[in-house]
This record gives structure tokens, C-alpha cells and sequence, in this order.
């Protein structure tokens, strides 16, 4: 054979096709996929519709009026979408009519010294403000013309800008969620592969043919097909994740939200390739401490806390406890995405963060492999941390 | 010679803790031989099959392949059928198979033909696209010898290999064995069945206590056994007399039926021509008989 390059490959197409057939697996990741494109659809349902009203007139005044308050209602909810449907109606008893049998939102009745909007149980509040400012803006434009000026040079001078501190592509509130979605994706991913990564090493200690495989490969050559053969589909599965998102906010139309975080996640998928591979070695230790499947209860606890812990700090820790951990090996992958999308993180911090990873993930598989390499081959109990720290020799 | 394909076994010493397990083992496997591996549990025939595959490491001593001290590159042409056994539980068997002879360097089309040939052999033709765990114990056994001669390895490592089979796959697994020993390939195989070992093997190592205690063909285990005879004489006759002849031994008296039958040991030569006189001239002589040692009295002897 060619080098151990055929090895790893062998076990870590084994690896994949192995779990491209598990039911469970594909079930979860079906699930996981709904999920993502369902709150996203959900959120834009429930909070993103542009808002839309229908309001009769009996004039050429209330149809005018009702023009310019759909300007004035996009202005305002900064919705381009955002529509008055006109209805004309015959007289101000029809107008009525139509309001109490909810066939429109509201009335607009031209009085003595100006409009009256009518609602039926309420005028919406958002259509009245609209209408207020449409209003003024109508009788301003007629004054000033009246008066031999215009409503540009009356309102000069009133121009209000806005602008933030903070100099992120995206707003604080979409930060945060971005933020907090890449840090329970990488979470969820990195617990999932990282225990399936340890599952697969004690199925093949718990059957015994370990031995057989011992005996044909190297296992170094056995642990980096594992490493790799999972890696591959959390990042498989990762991307997945991503493009369902795009998919789905094609789909509502929320365009805007893609190319904001375009740049923090390519640094994600760096930071999560870094982090998981700084895990993944720990993890196959997890599994060639153990017997059983039951006994990785409690071999993956260090592997879990090491997620669990930057995780949290990631999604409830203050800022100062997030800049820190940022530089932290694993812990960055939760913490650093998540400043990166909130912005004003000079360039050279993510890629400081991330070579420290990367020697960090260098040197936790050289030592997981070593502790993999020593535990194996012992089937007859578990072996505990403890004793792999001492570096007692097994006794079989 | 040096090229013959052979495996030895070369003052090999593996320790657990404060535990000798094995003590300057030392022993050759022929090409075109059945070892015999026997002793009794624990006397370290799974250790010694460990070393030679190399999933454990001796603490001194040393296993030859062809006269060299063998390559890790070498090893994984040798076919090994564990102690434990166990394949993956949730595979196709004819995939895992595949995989197998994949990982020992087939390529694609070998490991295709080579494990299609063997599910036929083991009467296994219809399961290959079963899951393993949905064939029953023997045929799981079955797909372990599969898994263990998939890459047509050059040499053969089995530990206890007919422990658990059906007597029709053990009649398979004879003729799967001495296919291999006719092509010239080194076969190591440890057993309890000791008539199974009498009736197969060419070569046989005894191990006790970590120690080999007898290793050589069969034959000539059984010839340098010291000379045992077995003299049947009509009738209830007192024959307490043998055990005063000069160089005789008695191991075993008995009555069969309506004579009387002596086992003594020799250590001169010409004694049981002096127990033969003796006894014509005492009475009916129906029978005086060389005894060849059986298997299970060579064991006996070597580990006592």
C-alpha cells in the first residue's frame, strides 16, 4: 500500500458512508435543517411583514392624501414594502359602511378644516401617525406655494442624520442573534461529531475488532480517518446549515442580512474547522478510555465541559470575559465569530486568535494520539484520565 | 533458509506488572505445516499470538519472518483471527469483508472477488447484504474466518478457531486450513480440543506457565517419549511381579474383562524383553504392545 495517506482514507470513507446511512443521524440533521429555515421564515412572519392598510375615499383630495401617506408610512417603518390600498367610495355613509363591515382599515373624510380618519373599533396607530405626517406635509406644500415659497426652503436646515458608534455591518440586535446562532451551531456540532467521533472509536473496542484492525493499520492511520472522516461531515453539515439559512432568507426576501455576515463567517467556518480539530483527538481519547458504550457517560465529560463553558460565556458572558476568551484555543471558536460579526475588531486579533488555535490544535493531537495509542488496545475496563496523566502502562 | 517463509518465535518476554507472562518463549512456525498451539489457560497462548501480530509488544526477545526480525509492512499480509472476536455489528458482510482486504492493501476488484469466493466457501453466499448482527452466532463465526483470510495472507495467526463453530463449518474450516498449508503458508493455531489437535496437526508447541515445555512435529514428540508397553495375561493373575523386573516401571494395572493388563515404562533397553520371558513362563500371554503416548498424555506429561 502506498503510504498510510490509502489508510486514513479507507477508514474515513468508512466513517462517512457509515453515518450517511444512519437513520438517527440523518433524521437529526433533517430536523436540525427544518429548524433553521423555520425560524427564519417564522421571525419574518411574525415580525417582517411590511406593513399594508386599505382605506376608502370619497375624493380626489382622499385619494391624494392616501398617496402621500404611503410615502410618509414607508418613510417612518423604513419598509419599502409598505402599502395604502386605495377604495373609492361614493359618500361619507359608504365610507362608513365600509370601515364597520372591516372591508378596509379606515375612512379618510375631508371636514371644514381638514380630514377625519375613521377607524372601527380603533385607528391604527401606525396609519394615523402616517396620515398626520401626510397632512402636514399636503397643507405645508399648499402654504408655502400660497406664500410664494416651497417646503424645501421652509424645512431648511431640519435635516436629522443618523449614525452609530459602533462601526458593525449589522445592527446590535441582528449581531447579537447572529452571534448567538454561531455559537450554538458550533456547540451543537462540535458536541454531536465530537461524541459520534468517540462512539465510533469503543464500537470498534465494545465488538473487539480493534485487534483485527490493529493488526492491519497503523492506528495513527486509524485516528486520523476517524478525525478526518468527522471533521468532513460536521463541516458537511455546517454548510449545510448556512445555505438552508441563505435559502431561507432568499426566500423571505431578507437579502440584506447575507452579505453582512459574509466576512465573520468565513471567519467562523475557519475559527469551528481550528476548533474542532483541537477537540477531535481529545475525543477519540474519550472513546479508547472506555469499553462500553456506557462508560462514555463519563469519559466525555472533560470534552463537553471544555464546549459547555465558552459557550456560555459566549452567549451570556459580559464583553470583557468574551474579548479574553477570544484568544483562548476552543474557547475562541465560540467567542471570536461572535465579536467579529458585531465589528471593530482590528484584523490582526482574529488572526493572532486563530494561529493560536491552530498550535494548540497541533499540540492536543500529537498528545491524543499518543493517549489513543496507549488505551486502545485495553479492552478488558476503563481506563481512567487520571492514570493516562501518570502514564501507567496497561495491563491486559 | 533464510527466505523460507517462516515464522519464529525467538526468546520472547512479556511481563504484566510484577507478573511473568512469558518466559524466553521460543518456538518455529514451518511453511506448509499445522502448528498445534495447547496449554492450559492462561499459560499464555493469547500473549504469544499478540506478540507475533504485533498488537503487543514483547519487553524482550524478538519475532522473525523469514529469518529477519519482522516489519509492521509484513505483518499486515498475515491473517489473524483474535482471541476476542467481534467485527462491526451494524456492516454488510460482504462490505466489511471488503473493507478488510482493503485496509491489508487489496485494491477495489481484489477485495470484491476474493470475499465473494470466501462467502461461497462458508456457505455464506446468501448474506453478504445482510447486517452482521442479523446472522445467527455460527455464521457471525463463520465471517470471522472470512475476515481473517479475506487478503490471502501469507501467513496465519488463530486463536482458538474453532471455538464456537458448528461441527459442519469445523469440516469447512479444516479444508479452509489445509488449503492454505498445501500453498505453502505457516499456520499458527491454539486450541483446547485436543483430539481436534491430534488429528490435524504436523507441528505442536506445549506451553505452561509461560514457558514452552514441548515443540516439535508430532512424531517426533510422540518417539522420544520413553518407552511405554502395555502386556495383557489371561486370567486373575497377580502381576505385582513386572514392578520387580530391573528398568521397568508400573504406571497402570487393571482388569479387562477375563485378563489382566499391565502399562510399565522401560529405561533399559532389552527390560520388556526380560518381562515378556518372565511372564511366558508364568502364564498365557494374549498381547504385549509398544504404546504410542495420545495427545492428550504427551500434554499431560510436558505441563506436569
Amino acid at each position: 500500500m502506498s503510504g498510510s495517506t490509502a489508510w486514513w482514507r479507507l477508514v474515513a470513507a468508512r466513517e462517512v458512508t457509515t453515518r450517511m446511512r444512519d437513520k438517527t443521524f440523518l433524521i437529526s440533521t433533517g430536523v436540525l435543517l427544518l429548524v433553521v429555515a423555520g425560524s427564519i421564515v417564522l421571525t419574518s412572519l411574525l415580525g417582517g411583514r411590511p406593513p399594508s392598510y386599505d382605506v376608502a375615499v370619497t375624493d380626489r383630495a382622499g385619494s391624494s392624501l392616501a398617496e402621500v401617506t404611503q410615502d410618509q408610512l414607508r418613510a417612518q417603518s423604513g419598509d419599502d414594502e409598505a402599502k395604502v390600498t386605495v377604495s373609492e367610495v361614493d359618500d361619507v355613509a359608504a365610507a362608513r359602511a365600509a370601515v364597520d363591515d372591516e372591508q378596509v382599515d379606515a375612512a379618510l373624510l375631508p371636514t371644514d378644516d381638514g380630514f377625519e380618519i375613521v377607524g372601527r373599533d380603533e385607528v391604527p396607530a401606525e396609519l394615523s401617525s402616517a396620515t398626520q405626517s401626510a397632512l402636514s406635509l399636503t397643507s405645508l406644500q399648499a402654504n408655502a406655494e400660497e406664500a410664494g415659497t416651497s417646503v424645501e426652503d421652509l424645512t431648511a436646515g431640519s435635516t436629522l442624520r443618523e449614525d452609530t458608534t459602533t462601526s458593525g455591518p449589522v445592527s446590535s440586535d441582528t449581531a447579537g442573534g447572529i452571534a448567538f446562532a454561531m455559537a450554538l451551531l458550533f456547540f451543537l456540532t462540535a458536541i454531536s461529531f465530537g461524541i459520534a467521533i468517540a462512539q465510533s472509536v469503543v464500537v470498534e473496542k465494545e465488538n473487539r475488532i480493534v485487534e483485527i484492525l490493529a493488526a492491519a493499520v497503523p492506528l495513527r492511520a486509524l485516528l486520523w480517518g476517524k478525525v478526518l472522516g468527522n471533521s468532513f461531515l460536521a463541516l458537511a453539515q455546517v454548510l449545510a446549515v448556512a445555505l438552508t439559512a441563505a435559502v431561507a432568507l432568499l426566500i423571505v426576501g431578507n437579502l440584506d442580512a447575507i452579505p453582512a455576515v459574509g466576512v465573520a463567517g468565513l471567519w467562523f467556518l475557519a475559527f469551528f474547522v481550528v476548533g474542532f480539530l483541537a477537540l477531535a483527538s481529545l475525543w477519540s481519547v474519550a472513546g479508547s478510555l472506555a469499553t462500553r458504550q456506557e462508560d462514555l457517560q463519563s469519559t466525555t465529560v472533560p470534552g463537553q465541559a471544555l464546549l459547555l463553558v465558552p459557550y456560555l460565556i459566549a452567549v451570556a458572558g459580559s464583553d470583557k470575559m468574551i474579548e479574553v476568551t477570544s484568544f483562548v484555543p476552543i474557547a475562541s471558536s465560540l467567542t471570536m465569530p461572535a465579536r467579529l460579526v458585531d465589528g471593530d475588531v482590528p484584523l490582526w486579533q482574529p488572526i493572532v486568535s486563530l494561529l493560536l488555535a491552530a498550535a494548540a490544535a497541533a499540540l492536543l493531537i500529537r498528545l491524543g494520539a499518543r493517549w489513543y495509542e496507549r488505551t486502545l488496545l485495553q479492552t478488558s475496563r476503563r481506563t481512567t484520565y487520571r492514570e493516562l496523566m501518570r502514564g501507567n502502562r496497561d495491563e491486559s | 533458509m533464510a527466505r523460507e517463509n517462516s515464522i519464529e518465535v525467538d526468546d520472547v518476554v512479556r511481563d504484566y506488572g510484577s507478573t511473568r507472562a512469558l518466559d524466553e518463549v521460543s518456538f518455529g512456525v514451518r511453511p506448509g505445516g499445522l502448528t498445534g498451539f495447547v496449554g492450559a489457560n492462561g499459560a499464555g497462548k493469547t500473549t504469544t499470538m499478540r506478540i507475533i501480530m504485533g498488537v503487543l509488544a514483547p519487553d524482550a526477545g524478538q519475532v522473525r519472518w523469514q529469518g529477519e526480525p519482522v516489519t509492521a509492512e509484513q505483518r499486515r499480509t498475515f491473517g489473524y483471527l483474535p482471541e476476542e472476536r467481534g467485527l462491526y455489528p451494524k456492516m454488510r458482510v460482504a462490505e466489511q469483508l471488503r473493507y478488510l482486504a482493503r485496509l491489508h492493501g487489496a485494491d477495489g476488484t481484489q477485495a470484491r472477488r476474493r470475499s465473494d469466493t470466501l462467502l461461497e466457501r462458508l456457505e455464506l453466499g446468501g448474506h453478504g447484504d445482510d447486517m452482521l448482527e442479523t446472522l445467527s452466532l455460527g455464521n457471525q463465526q463463520r465471517v470471522q474466518v472470512a475476515a481473517a483470510l479475506v487478503h490471502e495472507p501469507v501467513a496465519l495467526v488463530l486463536d482458538e478457531p474453532f471455538s464456537g463453530l458448528d461441527p459442519l463449518a469445523v469440516e469447512v474450516m479444516v479444508d479452509l486450513l489445509r488449503e492454505q498449508v498445501d500453498a505453502g503458508v505457516p499456520v499458527l493455531f491454539s486450541s483446547h480440543q485436543l483430539e481436534l489437535v491430534e488429528r490435524l496437526c504436523d507441528d505442536l508447541v506445549i506451553v505452561s506457565d509461560g514457558r514452552v515445555v514441548a515443540a516439535g512435529s508430532v512424531e517426533e514428540l510422540r518417539r522420544t517419549e520413553r518407552e511405554e508397553y502395555a502386556l495383557h495375561i489371561a486370567g486373575h493373575v497377580d502381576l505385582g511381579w513386572v514392578g520387580e523386573v530391573d528398568g521397568v516401571r508400573i504406571l497402570d494395572k487393571e482388569a479387562a474383562g477375563e485378563e489382566q493388563v499391565v502399562v510399565f515404562q522401560v529405561d533399559r533397553p532389552g527390560a520388556a524383553q526380560d518381562v515378556l520371558r518372565e511372564a511366558l513362563g508364568r502364564g498365557t500371554v494374549r498381547e504385549l504392545r509398544r504404546r504410542t503416548p495420545t495427545l492428550a498424555e504427551i500434554f499431560r506429561e510436558a505441563v506436569a
